[in-house]
């Protein structure tokens, strides 16, 4: 810090000298930094110039011979009803899944965490984050199985509770619920891990003087254990913002076929399909950066609005 | 916790807190079954006889028990190549990432480095804004990786996530153990190298699992960046033959003929289980890791 101080006599070219000597000091600190950043820049970075193609109409087989066309590609986004139909599945299915799956590990780790017996606890929460460690891949083989239009389980279960014949993996009804609770299946044990992690952060003594107070254990959940979750509950809200035009790309894909496409096909899907298929690039990047952009400003102002109430933000 | 078990014993629950206690339990050990079944079931098929499993009906136990269909999974060629591509690709990418995102981390956790905020900041904004498919595909093509393993790896090796995981860490360090190594004369490499990096195994641990499982598990890259199909992932290679019946039976080197003794169901089933296994094998034992990282994550650094 004296050198510092020193700096400080002499007030011209002091900041830039100063700076010039902290980076001089921290010369290693850079080096060790820069494969991170230029990893970034590459990968991260350097694709984000390609969103350009969004206002092009781009030749992929002859790019010199694309023409700069403004906005038209996101003019075609909302005049396609193909399009439109997309975006509405898109958003149907992640809000549905984020309605029905962002309180339900809440409430399962509030549950576990009113257990007492530690090695239950421990043997349940290994069960419970298992299937998020499996791939969609395996996951839809298995669904796919239970599902078997001939030989599958749950087909037959269907069958001899209703007595009606329904496909689910070609249902336009049942779809979208079976996305639903397979998600759930995969995610809801993994998702109360981050509650824990604030639970376990509550000091015991509020706890046992609640109890000597006279605190039921419902009265202790409502007013020691719900309050310290509270802010990771809001920050794991604004993280889920960011992923409302994500309705899940390696499940739909992995589960959908042409018979629910009307319900089915999101944003992802479509974009994969047209784009990298039928290699219509611009409209696709269209679509991809309007997918961004939305998110971006989703979790932007959440954030925004979570600092303002008085919550703490993701930054 | 622990300090709740007093309140047990220095105040008797009451009559509803028993019954809470007995269906809360219920309810999970429930769902444990719930979770644990569906791989249950899956292993089950793959060890009854395909006719059998063709007739469906299987819950508990298998019917007419063989092996006969990891005989024949284990004669296809591709399910080899895919483990050769996974495990090549999982191996060095999570090797590489990890490293690289320690590399990454650590500057970063120092509040003195100039512009230290404008970096993160670059690491960050990819976690809330991402170029797209397309434009990441392009690239791809574009540095000449298409169809190339490299491919695989290169794209996913470090994440905001997991730098910001390794930050939190790096942070909780005293700055005294720097001090001390800083004042006998040596610089900020040596002492990430010989301080920082041995103190840090555990969260290393953690990031490499998570790296691990995500390379293991990835299947969209196969498919945007891989052509040839000896390159492929294992998932892409059990996508293939889960899909595709005739594929399962010709890669299972199934003739014709030999279909009466065998059939895609039990091979689907097979092979969802051998490529689900290394997963359950090691999971139990590196649990605790994934558990860690979370923790270390959630207290924001």
């Amino acid at each position: 810090m004296s050198v510092r101080e020193k700096s400080a006599i002499a007030p011209k070219n002091s900041y830039w000298r100063q700076m010039g000597k902290d980076i001089l000091r921290d010369k290693w600190l850079y080096l060790l930094v820069l494969p991170g950043i230029l990893f970034f820049i590459i990968f991260k970075y350097i694709p984000m110039i390609d969103l350009r193609i969004a206002f092009m109409n781009y030749n992929p087989f002859a790019p010199d011979k694309s023409t700069w066309v403004g906005f038209a590609q996101f003019e075609a986004l909302f005049t396609k009803p193909a399009f439109l139909k997309v975006l509405r599945n898109t958003l149907v299915i992640s809000i549905s899944k984020m309605i029905i799956g962002f309180p339900i590990p809440i409430i399962l780790a509030l549950l576990m965490n009113e257990m007492r017996n530690i090695r239950f606890k421990k043997v349940a929460q290994t069960l419970l984050y298992l299937p998020y460690f499996i791939s969609w891949v395996i996951l839809a083989g298995i669904i796919m199985n239970f599902l078997d239009p001939s030989n599958g389980l749950i087909t037959g279960i269907i069958k001899a509770v209703s007595g009606k014949d329904i496909q689910v993996l070609t249902s336009k009804t049942a779809f979208v619920p079976m996305l639903i609770i397979s998600d759930l299946y995969k995610g809801m044990g993994w998702g109360t891990i981050i509650y824990f992690a604030a639970l376990s952060g509550v000091d015991p003594q509020l706890y046992e003087a609640a109890a000597i107070d006279g605190a039921k254990r419902f009265r202790q959940l409502l007013h020691i254990t719900l309050p310290a979750i509270m802010p990771t509950i809001i920050i794991m809200l604004i993280l889920n913002m960011n992923n409302i035009l994500n309705a899940g790309f390696d499940q739909i894909f992995m589960l959908y076929s042409a018979p629910v496409y009307d319900v089915a096909d999101i944003i992802d899907t479509y974009v994969y399909r047209i784009g990298i298929q039928k290699t219509d690039y611009s409209f696709t990047t269209a679509a991809g950066l309007f997918k961004s952009v939305i998110a971006l400003i989703l979790i932007v102002s959440v954030n925004f609005l979570a600092k303002k109430t008085g919550n703490e933000g993701i930054w | 916790m622990m300090g709740r078990k007093v309140k047990g014993t220095a105040i008797q629950s009451s009559v509803g807190e028993k019954i809470f206690t007995v269906l809360n339990y219920t309810f999970f050990i429930v769902l444990c079954l719930v979770m644990l079944y569906p791989f249950w079931h899956v292993i089950m098929v793959s060890l009854s006889s395909p006719s059998q499993a063709l007739r469906g009906g299987i819950f508990l136990l298998p019917k007419d028990f063989t092996f006969s269909t990891y005989v024949s999974v284990f004669q296809s060629k591709d399910i080899y190549s895919g483990f050769y591509t996974t495990i090549f690709v999982s191996v060095i990418g999570t090797v590489l990432g990890t490293f690289l995102t320690a590399l990454t981390a650590y500057p970063l956790s120092k509040d003195r480095l100039r512009g230290g905020k404008v970096l993160m900041f670059l690491v960050l904004f990819t976690m809330i804004f991402n170029a797209g498919m397309i434009p990441n595909y392009l690239l791809i093509k574009n540095i000449g990786l298409y169809d190339n393993r490299f491919a695989l790896i290169l794209p996913l090796l470090v994440s905001a996530y997991n730098c910001i995981i390794m930050k939190s860490f790096f942070r909780s360090i005293p700055e005294s153990l720097e001090e001390s190594a800083r004042i006998d004369g040596a610089n900020d490499m040596r002492i990430f190298f010989s301080i920082i990096l041995p103190l840090s195994k555990a969260t290393i641990a953690t990031i490499a699992l998570f790296t691990a499982v995500m390379y293991w598990n990835d299947y969209l890259s196969t498919v945007l960046y891989i052509q040839s199909s000896d390159k492929w992932s294992l998932q892409a290679v059990l996508r293939n033959m889960l899909t595709n019946t005739q594929q399962a039976m010709q890669s299972a080197g199934v003739n014709v003929r030999a279909q009466q003794n065998t059939n895609a169901e039990t091979i689907k089933a097979a092979n969802i289980v051998v490529a689900t296994l290394p997963i359950l094998i090691i999971y139990p034992f590196v649990q605790k890791y994934f558990v860690k990282g979370v923790m270390i994550g959630g207290v924001k650094g």
